[in-house]
């Protein structure tokens, strides 16, 4: 039985599936890795890339379905704080983040619809983690979330976990895959053990 | 004292008592929707108790300004929660999301009830197939994350449908968490009062409560609260009319004894001069409170303006006398003339009793009842209590000096005449936008108040509510049936384009017939076990994991059916409230409509629902309809008042050139007054309207005195004496109302103290010399 308040910003928090978008990017290559690589120099290599554009393959594994369900479009990013996500298959659906908002538009449905991200913090935490990443702003990325990294400049892992406890009920997990900078895959985590990946393959490249 | 005189006094004596009993027991109001008008349809009837007692009328705009946006922010947390333990608002939100939950909680156990979908086709195997296809698709995309949640107990989507329909209200901008004007230097709250909006006693209190909550939250920092609304309006009204009322009789009492005082030069004279005044003035504060329930604040301030008025008649009797002639001569002299002047006078506030206006009546009824205790006291009471050898010593002085100002302002006729017919063709050329339309103009509320609130309105961005569907019928649930039926139109219409959409109280609340109906369509456990197994075949879904929702659905099918109690605790009861009210005969239910395209349209389809009763309400264009025909109504009633004063007129002096004598100086007096009033760069509101039939009422006092024949050239010097004084204290006692900043009063006041001065100088230019003829030329 689930209480009214699991059901809190229905539908919306939901969006937090938004945070799985994220793709690779990176028109400049990043210089030899020194052996102090760390988190900042990632960022500082992220912040070169001003636009990218990319496909995905998103696969959910849900406990209450037996097989994944994956759905699949193209990504678009542009500096500092743009980032769309326009799914095509199974069913059209389009993501548009730009500043504070989020617009959410279904065509086949006529919906359309735009929120503050301040009104929804656990869609605002999903959505910081990838747009944070690309824009290497580790300041912002930090306040969501405890910053791990694995691996080298050429391969890297970043494990984000949620600072605040209500996101952590949400998302237990998120792991970034990255080589140079350029996002490979994101997989988000859950408490409940359903999770979901996506795979990105950047065009023009 | 004669036995008639004696019994006149205890006669008097016993009324001012009963009076003064009466009066004990009024009721005084402020309430500024008395100067509103009364309604000649339900639905603009409903307009008017919406703003008396509607939503709009509990709503308090507060904005926080004066410090950064972390700390606005904090002091709105912080104010918010005080305020939402008091139990004198309803709601108060400031953009937290709080109480949301329970609205949802509603809205999630009561699906099923709620759904406008759920009917007999809804839960079969087809229909479920369709569902579940549905669901694996949104499982995949940016909303499946939550959706997995709340699959298992509602395949169908029941609770997207009602939330979308929760949605599409425009919002405040928000920062830091609580909502923000635009430019992020306000905070702002909007706090919803329990009582109604005529209750000003109750809104001067939740004021004060939100100004302590500011003081506890903000402490000793920079600062600054905002607050506006319909409360906020009429507590500072309130304050405003009772401080008039006050300052404005104490300056004219002074002002009118003083005058008399040098006129007289006793104070015994001037206590009688004030004795018919002061006896009408009680007549007519009791007279309102037994006719009409209650006595208004305005009412009192205007009875300053029969401080000046009633006491006029005492001046004529007063002034009037001569040595060694008792004051019953003079009276008998002159009561002809006094007690047409007063017929006249009732007869132009009679006008003002019929007007739609609440108010108005009051000030008609308190007007009339005041000027015939007056004229009855200065008639039968006076002469008991004057000596009879009584005369104003400075009248002897000043006579001549006035005659000789009368019998040369003929003079003047050229000029009158060419004043006037400059102020005619002024008028003429004036004719468009002379009249002031705008219901706000009737407004009590001071212009920097309404800046205020148009830029706390703005930056909440309150929907401004211009269409309204409003749904009739005789109780609750007929009235919920109805607004079902019409609420199926307006889809229709959305679906059309003809709206973007609407709220309904409906929509929260069902009538029991369509929640039974409901309840009725869903199947049984088992059938709809089989329609679900079959559904689900060759689909993903884990088995078993739409157990809860067989349960939901056979726990709804036993549920008792919702009423108004279902919702207590709820944002949406405070929207069903809103939104479905008692009136006088019968339930209303109101549907506010979003982004609408063609009015015209849905008014005719909506006037047409079978088995509703229901119209379309455009808020701005009905209010200014409103206002125009009440202002066609008042030109009405007072084109009747100023023809029964003229056929009064015509009955007692049976001559028409003598009528003709009286009403062309005050014909005169009007048109230049409404000139002056125009010049003076106002549009003239239905105020303005009824001082000039006021003028006319007053003014033919003065043109009546001047046509009466006279039987000696001192009582001649001594009427225009009368006249004088009687007219400086009717000027005194309109004029310093035109200071008030109660917008009744100030245009009455204004338009009748001018008009008044016109009259008399007027009616002395006018004069025929042949009139002012010495002894021996009496008609």
């Amino acid at each position: 039985m689930i209480s009214g308040s699991s059901i809190r910003r229905p539908l919306l928090a939901g969006l937090c599936a938004f945070a799985a978008m994220a793709f690779a990017c990176g028109a400049v290559r990043a210089e030899t890795p020194s052996a102090a690589w760390d988190v900042k120099q990632l960022m500082q290599s992220m912040r070169q890339v001003k636009t990218a554009r990319a496909t995905f393959v998103e696969r959910k594994y849900l406990s209450i379905v037996s097989g994944p369900l994956e759905s699949s479009g193209t990504l678009l990013y542009n500096a500092p704080d743009r980032l769309e996500k326009h799914t095509l298959l199974p069913a059209p659906e389009s993501l548009v983040l730009a500043g504070d908002e989020l617009t959410i538009t279904n065509e086949a449905k006529h919906q359309r619809r735009t929120l503050a991200l301040q009104d929804y913090p656990i869609v605002w935490a999903f959505v910081e983690s990838i747009r944070s990443t690309l824009a290497g702003d580790l300041p912002t990325l930090s306040r969501f979330y405890g910053v791990g990294l694995e691996g080298d400049a050429a391969q890297w892992q970043l494990i984000l976990t949620p600072n605040e406890p209500s996101i952590r009920a949400a998302v237990s997990e998120i792991r970034i895959v990255g080589g140079r900078n350029q996002v490979a895959s994101i997989e988000i985590v859950e408490p409940g053990g359903d999770r979901s990946v996506m795979t990105i393959t950047e065009e023009g490249r | 004292m004669s036995g008639s005189s004696r019994r006149a006094v205890a006669a008097w004596v016993a009324f001012i008592l009963a009076c003064v009993a009466i009066i004990s027991r009024t009721e005084f109001s402020t309430d500024l929707s008395a100067f509103l008008p009364r309604s000649p349809t339900p639905a603009q009837q409903l307009l008017v108790d919406q703003l008396r007692e509607g939503v709009v009328s509990r709503q308090i705009l507060i904005g926080i300004e004066g410090g950064t946006p972390a700390a606005l922010a904090e002091i709105s947390r912080r104010m918010a929660a005080k305020l939402r333990r008091d139990a004198s608002f309803a709601t108060v939100n400031n953009g937290e999301n709080v109480g949301l939950e329970k609205d949802r909680d509603y809205l999630w156990r009561n699906r099923y009830l709620l759904s406008p979908a759920v009917d007999r086709e809804h839960f079969t195997a087809s229909a479920l197939r369709r569902a579940l296809e549905d669901d694996l698709q949104l499982l995949g995309s940016s909303a499946g994350m939550l959706w997995r949640k709340v699959l298992p107990q509602d395949p169908g989507g029941e609770l997207l449908r009602l939330l979308d329909q929760l949605e599409g209200q425009t919002k405040p901008a928000m920062q830091q968490g609580v909502w923000f004007s635009k430019d992020g230097k306000r905070a702002l709250l909007v706090a919803q009062t329990r009582s109604a909006g005529v209750d000003i006693d109750a809104q001067q209190s939740a004021l004060a409560r939100i100004r302590a909550a500011f003081a506890e939250a903000a402490g000793v920092g920079a600062a600054r609260l905002l607050v506006s609304g319909p409360a906020v309006f009429s507590v500072s009204a309130r304050e405003t009319i009772k401080g008039d009322v006050l300052r404005f009789s104490l300056i004219a009492t002074i002002l009118i004894s003083a005058l008399l005082l040098l006129l007289y030069r006793s104070a015994r004279t001037l206590g009688l001069a004030l004795l018919p005044v002061a006896s009408g003035a009680l007549a007519g504060v009791a007279a309102v409170s037994l006719g009409l329930g209650s006595v208004h604040g305005i009412t009192l301030g205007f009875g300053v303006t029969l401080i000046g008025e009633g006491v006029d008649y005492a001046i004529y009797l007063l002034t009037q006398m001569t040595p060694g002639t008792p004051a019953r001569n003079t009276l008998d002299r002159i009561w002809p003339t006094l007690r047409l002047g007063v017929l006249t006078s009732v007869c132009g506030f009679s006008a003002m009793l019929f007007s739609g206006f609440p108010g108005l009546a009051q000030l008609g009824l308190f007007s009339i009842a005041g000027l015939i205790v007056a004229v009855a006291v200065t008639r039968w009471v006076l002469p008991a209590l004057l000596s009879s050898g009584f005369s104003a010593p400075a009248v002897t002085t000043l006579a001549p000096k006035a005659a000789f100002l009368a019998r040369h302002a003929p003079a003047l006729r050229p000029t009158l005449l060419l004043g006037v017919a400059l102020a005619t063709l002024f008028l003429l050329l004036h004719r468009g936008p002379s009249w002031s339309d705008e219901l706000a103009r009737l407004s009590p509320v001071p212009l920097h108040d309404q800046t205020l609130d148009a830029r706390l309105r703005s930056d909440i961005g309150a929907p401004d509510v211009r269409y309204l569907v409003v749904v009739s019928a005789r109780d609750q649930e007929a009235t919920l049936q109805a607004s079902e039926h019409v609420g199926a139109t307006l889809r229709r219409l959305t679906a059309a384009g003809m709206l973007q959409g609407f709220e309904s109280p409906a929509t929260y609340l069902p009538s029991r017939k369509t929640q039974r109906a409901r309840q009725d369509a869903l199947p049984s456990a088992e059938t709809l076990r089989e329609n679900l197994e079959r559904a689900q075949s060759g689909l993903p879904f884990r088995a078993g994991l739409f157990e809860p929702f067989l349960e939901d659905v056979s726990a709804t099918k036993r549920q008792p059916l919702l009423d108004r109690t279902d919702l207590q605790g709820t944002n949406l009861a405070t929207k069903v409230d809103s939104l479905l009210v008692r009136r006088p005969a019968g339930w209303a239910a109101m549907l506010p409509l979003r982004g609408v395209a063609d009015a015209q349209r849905i008014a005719r389809e909506v006037a047409t629902v079978p088995d509703a009763q229901a119209v379309l309400l455009d808020l701005k264009h009905d209010a200014d309809q409103l206002y125009r025909s009440y202002r066609s109504e008042v030109l009405k009633y007072s084109l009747l008042g100023a023809a029964a004063i003229v056929a009064l007129l015509s009955i007692s002096l049976r001559s028409a050139r003598r009528v003709f004598d009286v009403v062309a100086p005050l014909v005169a007096a009007v048109i230049v007054t409404s000139a002056v009033l125009i010049l003076g760069g106002h549009g003239l509101s239905i105020f303005n309207l009824v001082g000039l039939l006021l003028v006319v009422a007053v003014g033919s006092n003065y043109s009546l005195f001047f046509d009466r024949r006279v039987d000696s050239g001192r009582d001649r010097e001594r009427t225009i004496v009368s006249l004088l004084f009687a007219n400086i204290s009717t000027v005194i006692g309109f004029g310093v109302l035109s200071f008030s900043s109660v917008p009744v009063l100030n245009a009455i006041g204004s338009t009748v103290g001018t008009g008044a001065m016109l009259s008399l100088v007027f009616s002395a230019i006018l004069a025929r010399p042949e009139d002012r003829a010495p002894a021996g030329n009496a008609a």
